[in-house]
């Protein structure tokens, strides 16, 4: 890391905030009520997991049978998410940042992109050519980028969501 | 339960949940839901550039397994 690097990242350290873990679990409240009530209506069976994962709500439906909550490249779960966070910021007044799953999709896609950042950080550290990705959600570049940034390498976004992608870039 | 749904993934977001009604009609090519909201919770539930809109779209059209449905978004003062 560059001084201007380091120099940069001390004040968004010093200014981040303990979470307050008993708003989190409050989110998580308000979230599985939101997805219970739908769950009921549609006749899905399911559970509703919550957790606090650093500053973040996680709540994750499970057990799910039928019903394809997840969609294509994940945008039904992707509009869940929207949705639920949205129902969260109505009773509590407060932006949340809650981060949903359902069937274990996000963490199967962050096992897939570890591996792809990884990978391709290899491939532009070989080649000195900087390497442009598919277009992803803004949770699957995060998921790169932090794999690229653990190979020791730099990468950034460009375009327009949702055709925003991720290019990894050699030293 | 289509209906049923939008309109409890509706009320979940509004700021006046007991003024929000669906009305379920067919057309040719399919179904129209049509979702009634308070006056001040148009904008809510339309979302910046059309988002909340999109999204109830995408959640409904997958419970309908796939089956075109159109998702009208109106305000309760307004004529059909």
């Amino acid at each position: 890391m560059t001084e201007a690097q380091a120099s940069m990242a001390t004040p968004e350290v010093a200014e981040r905030v303990v979470p307050d873990v008993a708003a989190l679990e409050q989110e998580g409240e308000i979230a599985a009520d939101y997805l219970e009530g739908l769950l009921d209506i549609a006749d899905l069976d399911g559970d509703i997991d919550m957790d606090v994962e650093g500053d973040r709500a996680m709540v994750s439906v499970v057990g799910i049978e039928g019903g394809d909550l997840v969609g294509p490249h994940g945008e039904v779960l992707e509009a869940l998410q929207e949705l639920t966070r949205l129902a969260v910021h109505r009773q509590t007044g407060e932006r949340s940042r809650l981060m949903l799953d359902v069937a274990g999709y996000r963490e199967r896609r962050r096992a897939e992109l570890t591996k792809l950042g990884t990978e391709v950080a290899e491939e532009v550290r070989r080649s000195g050519e900087p390497k442009p990705l598919q277009p992803m959600t803004p949770f699957e570049r995060k998921v790169v980028h932090d794999a690229v940034a653990a190979a020791g390498l730099q990468s950034e976004s460009e375009g327009e969501e949702p055709e925003r992608y991720v290019v990894v870039l050699p030293v | 339960m289509l209906e049923e749904a939008l309109e409890h993934l509706v009320k979940g977001i509004v700021e006046h949940p007991g003024d929000v009604r669906v009305h379920a009609r067919r057309i040719r090519s399919g179904r129209v839901l049509e979702v009634r909201v308070h006056p001040d919770d148009l904008g809510k539930v339309i979302g910046r550039g059309g988002r909340t809109a999109k999204a109830l779209r995408t959640v409904v059209g997958a419970l309908a397994g796939g089956r075109y449905v159109r998702v009208d978004l109106l305000d309760l003062t307004e004529a059909r």
